[in-house]
C-alpha cells in the first residue's frame, strides 16, 4: 500500500489520468454499441472474413518470420561484431517509420517491378492485393517486437550455463536447442504475442499493399469513411473482443510455461 | 616417477585489459592442486583455458601426455564445475546428470544405469526426479559434480567449489573432494581462501596479476613465501621493512623504528622484508629468561576474538599481531593497555626474497 503523502497522491492522480485515458475511449465505444448492432456485425460475412483473414495472416507472418528472427535475436544477444549498434538501429527502424511510408517501401519491394515481386511473378504469384503481401506488410512493421523480446530473453540466459553445456560435451547447436532456447522461451513467446498483436492491428502499411482482400482494420476504415461512425463501431468492438480473446489465450500459454527465470534467480 | 597429467607450458592470454602471462604448471596424476589467487587474478580464466572454453594466445596445454591446445572441448578429458554450479534450470536432476551422456548419444538404458550409479555414489539418488530450483547449495554442488564425473574426466577442474556452500556443509564437500582425489582423479581447485589450500592441497600455486608467483607443497609455500603477497595470503600480518646486518657473526634485522631482530644463520641481502608468523610469537606476563631468543617488552593495544582463539595486537616499538588460543589467553589474564613481554625464536623470522 502506498503511503498517503502529497507526493504519492500526485503520482496516483497522474497515473490514474493515463489509465483513464486508455480506458475511457474503449469503454465509451463499448457502451455506445447496442447488442443488436454487434449481433449484426457477427452475422455479416464480410466482417467475419476480414477478422479471420487478419488473425491467420498475422499469425502465419509471425510464425514464419520467427524462424529468422530468433537466430538474429540470439546473435544480437551473444555476439560482438562491428557496427552492431547500427544493426540494432536497423531492427528498430520500422517502429519509428510512419506506417504508410513503411507500406510504400514494402509495396515498392513486392510490386511487379520490385525485387521480390519479380521473383514471385516467375512462379505465378502476385503479392500486391494478396494475403502474402499483407503478411509482408504486417511483418515489416512488427518484427522488432519479436526480435527485441527474444534478444532480451537470450541475453538473460546466464552465459555460464552455455559454457557448462559446452564443457559437458554439447555442440554449439545442441547448447542452443537444449539450453539457450528453452530458457529464453518465455521471452520469445512474449515477443511472438507482441508481434502477432502488432501485425494484427496494422492499418497504414497494409492498406498501401492491399486494400483487398480486406483485413479488419481496413474494413473498419472503409465502413467509417463510407457510412460513418455508427457503422464502423460494432465492427471495431467485435474485432477488439476477438483480438482480446487471442491475446489473453496466447498470454496464458506463455505464463503456463515453466517460469525458468524464477529458477534462474533461485540458482544464482 | 608419477605420470604427468596436466602440463601448461608458457601460457599467455590477453583478456581485455588483463593478461595471463607465461603460466607454466606441471601436475602429476592424482595430485590435488589448489590454485590460489584473489578475485580478478586470472585463476578462473586459467581454468577456462584448460577446459577449452578459451584458446591461449601462445603456449601449450598437455593433458595425459597429449597436446590438447587446439583440441575440441569434448575431447580434452577435463570436467569443469563452475562456482555456482551452472545447473540447468530447465531440466530435472536426472536430466542434468544425463546431459553429457545424451550429448555423446549413449543408449538410454546405459544412461539410466550410469546416472543411478553416480547418483548413488554422491548420495543424491533420492533427488533424481526433482526439479533443481529448490535444491540446497550442497545438493546442487553434488549434482554438478555428478554431471561432470559421469564423463570420467582425467582432470577435474573446480572453480571455487566451497564458496557458495553453507559453512556447515563445507566439511562434507571437502571430505567428498578428498575421496574423489583418493580414487585417483587429478583435481585442479581454484580458490581465494588459503585455508582451503591448506586443508586439501597436495600442491599449491599462487597466482597474482595473471602470473604464477609461487608453487609447491602448501607447507613449504606458506612457510617460505616468495613475496609479501603470498605471505599475506597465508595469514601472515607481521611484515617489517628491514636492513640486514651481521654483528660479530650473528645476523640481525634492523627495522625503521630501530628494533633489532636476531635471525637464524643463513645469508641475507642488504635490505628486504622480514615476516614473523602470528602464531610463532609468545606472550608472557613477566620477563622471560630466554637468552637466545628475541624478547621485547610491549603494550597490549587490542584484543579481538578470532577463528584461532584471540588475536592480540601489541606495540613493542613495532606493531605485532599475535595469535593465541583462548586457554592461553585466559591463563595470561591480560587486557588492553597491559604491559607484557613477547618472544620468538630467531628461526620464526623469515626474510622474503625481493620486496614482494
Amino acid at each position: 500500500m502506498i503511503r498517503q503523502t502529497p507526493f504519492s497522491l500526485l503520482m496516483l492522480f497522474l497515473s490514474s489520468l493515463v489509465l483513464l485515458f486508455i480506458l475511457a475511449p474503449l469503454l465509451g465505444m463499448f457502451l455506445h454499441t447496442e447488442g443488436y448492432d454487434l449481433l449484426e456485425a457477427v452475422n455479416d460475412s464480410d466482417v467475419r472474413q476480414s477478422i479471420w483473414l487478419t488473425l491467420w495472416v498475422s499469425f502465419v507472418a509471425t510464425f514464419i518470420f520467427a524462424f529468422a528472427c530468433i537466430p538474429l535475436a540470439w546473435i544480437m544477444a551473444r555476439k560482438e561484431f562491428p557496427l552492431k549498434s547500427m544493426v540494432q538501429g536497423l531492427i528498430d527502424l520500422p517502429v519509428v517509420l510512419p506506417h504508410t511510408a513503411a507500406g510504400l517501401a514494402v509495396l515498392g519491394f513486392i510490386s511487379r517491378d520490385g525485387f521480390l515481386g519479380k521473383a514471385a511473378d516467375t512462379v505465378g504469384l502476385t503479392l500486391v492485393n494478396n494475403p502474402a503481401g499483407i503478411a509482408l506488410a504486417m511483418a515489416f512493421v512488427s518484427v522488432p517486437f519479436l526480435i527485441n523480446s527474444a534478444r532480451d530473453g537470450f541475453a538473460a540466459v546466464p552465459e555460464r550455463l552455455e559454457k557448462a553445456a559446452l564443457t559437458l560435451g554439447a555442440s554449439p547447436s545442441r547448447v542452443f536447442f537444449t539450453i539457450s532456447l528453452p530458457i529464453a522461451w518465455r521471452s520469445i513467446i512474449t515477443g511472438f504475442v507482441m508481434m502477432f498483436a502488432r501485425g494484427m492491428s496494422e492499418f497504414g502499411a497494409v492498406v498501401m499493399v492491399a486494400y483487398h482482400p480486406m483485413i479488419a482494420p481496413v474494413l473498419i476504415y472503409e465502413r467509417f469513411s463510407s457510412f460513418g461512425l455508427a457503422w464502423a463501431r460494432p465492427v471495431s468492438v467485435l474485432f477488439i473482443l476477438v483480438a482480446l480473446v487471442f491475446f489473453i489465450f496466447l498470454r496464458l500459454i506463455s505464463i503456463n510455461r515453466k517460469n525458468f527465470s524464477a529458477e534462474k534467480n533461485a540458482e544464482t | 616417477m608419477l605420470k604427468k597429467m596436466l602440463r601448461l607450458e608458457g601460457i599467455n592470454k590477453k583478456l581485455g585489459n588483463f593478461r595471463l602471462t607465461d603460466i607454466s604448471i606441471n601436475i602429476p596424476e592424482g595430485e590435488y592442486f589448489v590454485l590460489l589467487g584473489r578475485s580478478g587474478s586470472g585463476k578462473s580464466q586459467l581454468l577456462e583455458l584448460i577446459a577449452g572454453l578459451k584458446k591461449p594466445d601462445s603456449g601449450n596445454i598437455w593433458i595425459d601426455n597429449q597436446d590438447v591446445t587446439n583440441k575440441k572441448i569434448q575431447n580434452r578429458k577435463t570436467g569443469l564445475v563452475f562456482q555456482d554450479y551452472a545447473i540447468f534450470p530447465n531440466m530435472t536432476v536426472y536430466g542434468n546428470i544425463a546431459y553429457p551422456l545424451r550429448c555423446r548419444k549413449t543408449e538410454k538404458n546405459i544412461i539410466r544405469k550410469k546416472v543411478e550409479h553416480i547418483a548413488g555414489e554422491l548420495n543424491i539418488a533420492h533427488l533424481l526426479d526433482r526439479v533443481t530450483y529448490n535444491l540446497s547449495g550442497g545438493e546442487l554442488q553434488r549434482v554438478a559434480l555428478a554431471r561432470t564425473l559421469i564423463t570420467s574426466p582425467k582432470v577435474l577442474l573446480l572453480d571455487e567449489p566451497l564458496a557458495s556452500v553453507d559453512a556447515s556443509l563445507r566439511d562434507d564437500i571437502r571430505r567428498l573432494l578428498r575421496q574423489l582425489n583418493k580414487k585417483g582423479i587429478t583435481i585442479v581447485h581454484v580458490t581465494h581462501d588459503y585455508r582451503e589450500a591448506i586443508s586439501l592441497a597436495s600442491c599449491v600455486g599462487v597466482i597474482h596479476n595473471g602470473r604464477m608467483i609461487q608453487s609447491g607443497p602448501p607447507d613449504y609455500v606458506f612457510s617460505n613465501p616468495v613475496s609479501r603477497f603470498v605471505a599475506r595470503y597465508s595469514g601472515i600480518r607481521n611484515f617489517y621493512k628491514v636492513r640486514f646486518i651481521n654483528e660479530r657473526g650473528i645476523w640481525k634485522a634492523i627495522s625503521h623504528s630501530k628494533a633489532g631482530f636476531i635471525l637464524s644463520d643463513g645469508s641475507y641481502p642488504e635490505d628486504g622484508i622480514l615476516i614473523i608468523r602470528s602464531d610463532s610469537i609468545k606472550i608472557h606476563k613477566n620477563k622471560p629468561v630466554l637468552p637466545d631468543q628475541n624478547c621485547y617488552s610491549a603494550v597490549v593495544r587490542e584484543i579481538i576474538p578470532s577463528d584461532y582463539g584471540m588475536e592480540i595486537t601489541v606495540d613493542a616499538g613495532e606493531r605485532f599481531f599475535i595469535d593465541i588460543t583462548r586457554d592461553e589467553f585466559r591463563a595470561l589474564q591480560i587486557a588492553e593497555m597491559s604491559e607484557v613481554w613477547i618472544s620468538f625464536e630467531p628461526s620464526a623470522a623469515v626474510a622474503l626474497n625481493g620486496s614482494g
